[in-house]
């Protein structure tokens, strides 16, 4: 029953601290929320500018497709200083332009339209070249399909191919639903290697861990109760995350077992507060703590797969990225939450996680015992 | 007055090098950090495993598959039978994406009607899910034209072009590299969290050891512990971003096509604005766990996504934008790439950098009447 008195400590330690907490809820609602609502990937009032040399019915005709949501056309520019002018000062991303021969071409059948686009952020530059370069080539199709019908000459249904694509689990790819999770995601991920570490260290600090020490306490009853802590915040705050936040409000779908995820997702805390004991076992004071914290989270949270693919990965990165819990978690959480899948597909996830919890927890130990045994 | 000024930077520049382990780890760190990045972060979408449900099996649909694996995008995994076969692959997520080819595609063809092919496309990184699209439209789009001339050449037209064609062209960065957009975002983040991180603690810190009463009781005025306090880290930080842009152009290559002085320049002005946003949190939080978590979720995070290193700001969200103008990484990213990719000169982006200083003396401002020499 030490551990239990150890644990009451520690929670009197959180609760007490109002910014603390309130910091915590702040990190479950309002980041969540913000990321969800404010960031996003889409391309979505992709400030466009248009250079319409040819200014015929054709061209206005093909300037009126491009429509926001996708595009916002801010300008019509009349020459080449201009255009270099919005694009420079980056409040323009694309360039439309259209020759000033472009019916005459359209007769021949040869017509073509340029696209410039400021490559400075090459992903939005990708899908936003695909989208007009979509809307372009239907332009173009409808054009060959009125004259087909006029002359008669050609066949009279084109013989194309219609791509019909169905994207699965997210069909009108909201960033929002993945921006959400993420966050959450992140935010666990922080809480619980800041929070433990920092209770751990300030304990170091204050040298109040002296006197813990010679209580008759075992180290591995310190640990855990410095851990219990932070997994019962997190487990407290989630459900508002999870169903006020995630589904609520943004209206994610969860459609796996809630109780499957608790249980890995706490499982998960538990492994990264133990990478946190182990850094609070390394530093001395909370100062070095932040930068070994720094060190291993940036990569980790960046590095998880959310962001960079993992079949784009470096070989190297692929293999570095196996000692990070965050990758196995992201599999997991998106796997399960997102796909509803079930341990089929999810069991070497979470033998990573449990896996590298148990090692850093067994590391923390042995690495505690040394300092102090001195 | 200089003379407080000079003896408390004394003081904190002493305390700096008596922790040689900490100021290793203040300049190992973030070299560390934009390494790992540099290498690590890749945007670009390569390499994807396709599979493809084949129900007509003919020379044309074979010349179909052909187009997508050919392609340094899309990697062969497996010809598939069945739709629970296709679910399954995207389900466990071992594809992203699967082509099901109906029977009867070729036969519609040379019959001169149109034919629909499916594409399932796993939605769980939405990004990734549109990218995915966008290069399966153009080579859907390849192909029709392919066709289409094919037969228009039986039918006796001989153009080259049948329909309107599209020539694209990147500026700043032609091949559209996510490598060269990356790494000078990387700077601007890396330096954002990293200093408001290495300034978080130096006031609460001495709060909490209640070394804050020697200053209390000496005659020091507020600004001169702020900017005491501030400048031995803006030195510090200055250091790292050297090492940052000798890494950026020399190890890794970025395009560098502006000016170094005036880059520099920015960049003191910026980490004035970074360090002071980490004093300021330093003189308001009670603990130093709560100074760091702050610290924390105020900038990790959000200067990688408010800041317009990922998607332009415009596409944000009115919340988004809103956010994005109050860190300081906004407006720095779009000088660093200015001068990283465009190699603009100073002149065009004056009212960033003069947004920067109206920030620095907004958060000094801020941070130097927040400081009271008194105990509540």
């Amino acid at each position: 029953m030490r551990i239990l008195s150890l644990i009451k400590k520690e929670m009197l330690h959180l609760i007490r601290d109002k910014a603390l907490v309130f910091i915590l809820f702040w990190a479950f609602t309002g980041a969540v929320y913000t990321s969800g609502s404010g960031f996003t990937m889409e391309v979505k009032n992709f400030p466009t500018i248009i250079f319409d040399m040819s200014k015929s019915k054709e061209s206005r005709e093909l300037i009126s497709r491009f429509q926001k949501p996708y595009f916002k056309i801010i300008s019509f520019v009349e020459n080449d200083r201009e255009l270099i002018e919005w694009l420079d000062s980056g409040k323009a991303s694309m360039a439309i332009v259209i020759p000033p021969d472009f019916v005459r071409k359209i007769d021949k059948m040869e017509g073509k339209i340029q696209i410039i686009i400021d490559g400075t952020m090459s992903l939005s530059a990708t899908v936003a070249v695909a989208y007009v370069t979509e809307i372009i080539y239907d332009y173009g199709l409808e054009i060959l399909e009125r004259k087909m019908g006029v002359t008669g000459k050609f066949l009279e249904n084109l013989p194309i191919i219609e791509q019909k694509t169905r994207i699965e689990f997210n069909p009108n790819v909201l960033s929002s639903w993945f921006m959400s999770m993420l966050e959450y995601f992140n935010m666990i991920t922080m809480v619980s290697l800041l929070v433990t570490a920092a209770q751990m260290v300030r304990e170091k600090e204050y040298g109040t861990i002296e006197q813990l020490l010679v209580t008759p306490v075992r180290n591995w009853e310190i640990f855990i109760s410095k851990i219990i802590p932070t997994l019962v915040a997190i487990a407290i705050f989630s459900p508002i995350t999870l169903f006020g936040i995630i589904k609520g409000i943004f209206g994610v779908p969860l459609r796996g077992n809630i109780f499957f995820f608790y249980a890995v997702m706490l499982f998960y805390a538990f492994t990264i507060s133990s990478l946190g004991l182990a850094i609070s076992t390394v530093a001395k004071n909370l100062a070095q703590a932040m930068m070994l914290m720094l060190v291993i989270l940036i990569p980790m949270l960046f590095l998880s797969g959310a962001w960079t693919p993992p079949e784009s990965m470096h070989p190297l990165m692929q293999y570095l990225s196996l000692i990070s819990p965050m990758r196995y978690f992201i599999d997991f959480g998106y796997s399960v939450l997102f796909k509803g899948n079930g341990i089929t597909y999810v069991w070497h996830d979470i033998l990573g996680i449990i896996l590298i919890g148990l090692v850093l927890f067994a590391f923390s130990s042995y690495q505690f015992k040394r300092s102090f045994s001195k | 007055m200089l003379k407080r000024l000079q003896g408390i930077l004394k003081k904190e520049f002493r305390e700096l090098l008596r922790d040689p382990l900490y100021l290793t780890f203040a300049l190992i760190v973030p070299v560390i950090i934009i390494i790992l990045m540099g290498y690590g972060l890749i945007l670009d979408v390569k390499n994807i495993a396709v599979s493809f449900i084949d129900y007509d099996r003919s020379q044309l649909s074979r010349e179909y598959r052909y187009a997508f694996t050919n392609s340094e995008y899309f990697r062969f995994y497996k010809l598939i039978d069945s739709y629970s076969e296709a679910e399954e692959l995207i389900q466990s997520g071992v594809c992203r994406i699967v082509v099901v080819i109906p029977a009867g595609f070729s036969k519609n063809l040379y019959e001169g009607k149109k034919t629909d092919v499916q594409v399932l496309i796993d939605g769980s990184f939405p990004m990734r899910a549109e990218v995915m699209k966008g290069y399966t439209a153009a080579i859907n789009n390849q192909f029709n034209e392919k066709l289409l001339k094919s037969l228009a050449w039986k039918a006796g037209f001989s153009k080259t072009n049948l329909l309107l064609g599209v020539e694209t062209r990147a500026w700043y960065n032609p091949a559209l590299e996510s490598k060269n957009f990356i790494l000078p975002g990387e700077v601007v983040t890396t330096l954002m969290f990293y200093s408001v991180l290495l300034a978080s603690l130096i006031v609460v810190r001495e709060k909490e050891s209640g070394s804050i009463f020697n200053l209390y009781c000496s005659p020091v005025k507020p600004w001169e512990i702020v900017f005491g306090k501030a400048i031995p880290y803006i030195v510090i930080t200055f250091v790292t971003y050297l090492i940052f842009f000798v890494l950026t152009v020399g190890l890794f290559k970025t395009k560098f096509t502006g000016s170094f002085v005036v880059l520099t320049l920015a960049t003191v002005i910026y980490l004035a604005c970074t360090v002071g946003v980490g004093v300021l949190i330093s003189i308001i939080a009670k603990s130093q766990i709560t100074a760091m978590l702050i610290a924390f979720l105020a900038t990790v995070i959000p200067s990688f996504i408010y800041s317009g290193y990922f998607s332009p700001v415009t596409s944000m969200s009115e919340i988004g934008q809103f956010i994005s103008k109050t860190i300081p990484a906004t407006y720095f990213m779009i000088i660093v790439r200015g001068i990283y990719l465009k190699g603009f000169g100073l002149e065009s982006f004056l009212s960033d950098l003069l947004a920067l200083c109206i920030y620095g003396v907004m958060v000094y401002g801020i941070a130097i009447l927040a400081f009271r020499k008194r105990i509540k």
